[in-house]
């Protein structure tokens, strides 16, 4: 037994409506009466009852108008009609149906059928009404859980727009609300003038897939500003994501270093569709494979960091992507497909590599799809790009400009340890260096690899004369470092104030004797490779010279009072 | 004549629904009844067939619900008289539908 | 069922069969296939012959298995795999995790 309601009876025969009405308030309803279509429809915006009882032909306002006028104003609720009229009047009954009627009661009345359809249509419109409830309660979460991506998205813009997506040699495509997809591009400036690029997917959708990107935004914005290596910069990324995130819940990344001074491209992929590296010389493509697990997955000890490195010039185009590339589809739901995306890259001119991927990608799908990055990254002459200064902790207080330091850095401190972030920091204490923090970065980064690669490991620069060797170069540099039982690196600092200002005098020295005399010479040609990074010392550094007696590199930077 | 002038079982039915207000249910039918003759009347005079027939429909329906079976029939012969336009039967349709009603208003006025 | 376990004989591996997409619809099946179980066993098969589809969040629940199963000391084989799913398996790299037949 459906629950008492509201009953609107109009009718315009006072027999017929006084037994009507009799019949429905002895079934415990409330009844309301109207004698033709036009007080109806009065009535009902008065008393909004719950159901009506409408008689087809009226004087003033006929039941059919009537029900279209009163279903108009019901709006969204459901308001049951049930026509007084009988089944054989076939065109009252289309009619009836027309302008809305739900049911149809024919005379004699009979109080059982009565009865039985008015159960019948209340417990409809209680369904209905459910239904609406629902339906209103999931608008109210949705929009709920909308502002809340905005606040979160606001949030996070604030610490990804840190970084450099913005930069002229960067195209990318990706929805604003990637971030719930799970999808995550960072692009920073490293200290030296080299950029750092992430591409990250966290397993599933929505605010498990958003939370893990925070700490990793941080990480590799902190790391890269402070001009950790993105080995350094991966392992503590790992490290962050698999002590907070659960079990089964990771991140596909890959995160590349590109270092445009030295014109080496070094890349990490853990589970990420390869990306490719097409060169503008030849138009040939490496694809940058994925050789690791995720992010988030193993423990520290068990995680690879190592990087593959290839050798780049100016022009060279990098393009990465997301699952949703291959995997967004058109309106059949056939989807895109690795292999369309590879032909796609393959027939695409080298200048219009982006365009092709996102135009081919436009054509397939009609539209944008939400779940998908796409993201370009040329290779630039460095000086076409801007610098970035570099965050230093603590600034108040009086610098130390009366000093000198020396340190040795000993083979499995080498194996392991990057000192140039801590020397970094260290050196910027002395605040009138700190607009000269990317130039000591830069010469840093060129005189500890020097020391390394050739004083202590012995390695030869003439390998890196074309790409294969540059890869074999890289690759024993890898081998010959693991197996490193002795050597050292000395970087000896001498920093004192005179009447211009300061300078600091930057002394390098090694176990293999310290740099060749004739290196440092000028006017040997240098090749695409090598060679490079000397050069770039006689142009940033004030004074450069080896000393006869230990073949150090010195190098001295000079400021000045304002 | 097939058709009983009044259902005696749906006066009981009528009766039970009603209870009390049984007689007031009698009282509005038979004054209501005029006002539909009256309108039959004048719609037959002014040969509106429309009119003839949303009159006739509508005293259909309410004899029907009081049990007067036979005199719905002639309202359901004149209904489909003014549906069709042939107004030609209409005034001894209502000649008849007179008749009939008064004797149903004698058979209700009488004491139960 | 899309997804059934049965244990062998003696109870020492649990053999669990995988129908149709492995996506996170499966989340709850999955887990009830090693966890609802009377035996403890020394090691697990996946039997992926009937799987059409794998996606990251199937990568997930494997990680959760392995997770039970004792981490790195897990003892957990994926059999059948066809080339769709070994592909993403390999993409992966979880190879390094699991033993892929």
């Amino acid at each position: 037994m459906s629950e008492a309601c509201t009953v609107l009876i109009a009718e315009d025969n006072a027999a017929d409506r006084l037994l009507l009405s009799t019949i429905v308030s002895k079934q415990g309803h409330r009844v309301l009466v109207a004698g033709n279509g036009a007080e109806a429809v009065e009535l009902f915006q008065q008393e909004r009852p719950q159901l009506v009882l409408m008689d087809a032909l009226m004087p003033v306002m006929d039941g059919f108008e009537a029900t279209r006028q009163i279903k108009q104003l019901a709006g969204d609720e459901l308001v049951p009609v049930i026509f007084l009229t009988s089944l054989s009047e076939t065109e009252a009954l289309v009619r009836a149906l027309d302008a809305g009627g739900d049911d149809f009661l024919s005379k004699p009345y009979n109080k059982v059928i009565l009865q039985a359809k008015l159960g019948a249509m209340l417990r409809m419109r209680a369904l209905h009404s459910t239904v609406l409830q629902q339906r209103d309660l999931i608008v109210k979460h949705n929009e709920h859980l909308l502002t809340e991506q905005r606040v979160a998205k606001a949030v996070f813009d604030r610490i990804a727009h840190a970084g450099c997506l913005h930069a002229p040699n960067i195209r990318y495509l990706q929805s604003p609300f990637a971030l719930f997809n799970g999808d995550l591009l960072l692009a920073a400036f490293t200290p030296s003038g080299g950029m750092n690029i992430f591409l990250g997917d966290f397993t599933g959708h929505g605010l498990p897939a958003a939370v893990g990107a925070m700490p990793l935004a941080e990480v590799f914005y902190g790391m890269t500003a402070k001009g950790f290596s993105i080995a350094d910069v991966l392992r503590e990324m790992n490290q962050k994501l698999k002590r907070i995130l659960p079990v089964g819940v990771f991140c596909c990344a890959t995160l590349l270093h590109l270092n445009l001074h030295q014109r080496v491209l070094e890349v990490w992929n853990g589970g990420l569709p390869a990306g490719v590296l097409r060169r503008k010389r030849d138009g040939t493509q490496h694809a940058l494979i994925s050789r690791n697990l995720p992010l988030g997955i193993v423990e520290a000890e068990r995680f690879n960091d190592h990087c593959e490195v290839f050798a780049i010039e100016e022009g060279d185009r990098i393009l990465l992507w997301s699952d949703g590339v291959p995997e967004c589809s058109n309106v059949q739901g056939e989807m895109f497909g690795e292999e369309r995306l590879r032909e796609l890259i393959a027939a695409s001119r080298h200048e219009n590599l982006y365009d092709s991927v996102r135009d081919g990608l436009q054509a397939f799908s009609g539209e944008q799809q939400d779940d998908m990055s796409l993201v370009e990254i040329a290779v630039v002459d460095e000086a076409s790009l801007p610098r970035q200064s570099m965050p230093v902790s603590g600034s108040t207080k009086q610098s130390p400009l009366d000093w000198s330091a020396s340190f040795d850095f000993r083979a499995s401190t080498l194996q392991a340890f990057n000192p140039l972030p801590f020397l970094m920091q260290w050196l910027l204490e002395v605040q009138e260096l700190r607009p000269l923090a990317g130039t000591l970065h830069t010469i840093l980064t060129e005189v500890f690899s020097n020391a390394l690669e050739h004083g202590v490991l012995g390695l030869d620069s003439a390998l890196k004369a074309d790409a294969n060797g540059f890869a074999a170069y890289y690759h024993e540099r890898q081998q010959r470092l693991e197996q490193l039982k002795e050597g050292w690196v000395r970087l000896s600092f001498d920093h004192r104030p005179d009447q211009q200002g300061g300078a600091l005098t930057i002394r390098v020295s090694d176990s293999g004797g310290g740099i060749p005399q004739h290196v440092l010479q000028m006017n040997t040609p240098s090749t695409p490779f090598s060679g490079r990074g000397l050069r770039l010392l006689h142009e940033l550094a004030d004074q450069c010279w080896r000393e006869e007696g230990d073949g150090s590199l010195n190098i001295r930077v000079r400021w000045q009072h304002e | 004549m097939s058709e009983p002038r009044l259902d005696e079982s749906v006066l009981m039915s009528l009766k039970e629904v009603m209870e009390d207000e049984y007689p007031l249910l009698l009282e509005t039918f038979l004054c209501d009844s005029q006002e539909r003759i009256r309108l039959l009347q004048q719609a037959i005079a002014n040969e509106d067939a429309p009119a003839v027939r949303n009159a006739a429909h509508s005293f259909k329906g309410s004899c029907s619900n009081m049990g007067a079976a036979l005199l719905a029939g002639f309202c359901k012969q004149l209904e489909e008289a003014g549906r069709t336009a042939q107004l030609a039967q209409a005034p001894a349709l209502l000649s008849a539908i007179e008749a009939e009603f008064a004797a149903v208003r004698e058979l209700m006025q009488a004491p139960h | 069922m899309p997804i059934s376990s049965i244990a062998s004989a003696d109870g020492q591996e649990l053999t669990i069969s995988i129908q149709g997409r492995f996506d996170f619809g499966a989340h709850q099946e999955f887990r009830d296939a090693y966890e609802k179980v009377a035996v403890t066993p020394k090691s697990y098969v996946i039997d992926m012959k009937g799987a059409t589809y794998l996606d990251s969040s199937a990568l997930g629940m494997l990680l959760l298995l392995r997770d039970h199963a004792g981490g790195d000391n897990a003892r957990i084989r994926l059999l059948n795999c066809n080339s769709d799913v070994r592909k993403i398996l390999s993409i992966s790299n979880f190879e390094q995790l699991f033993q892929i037949g």
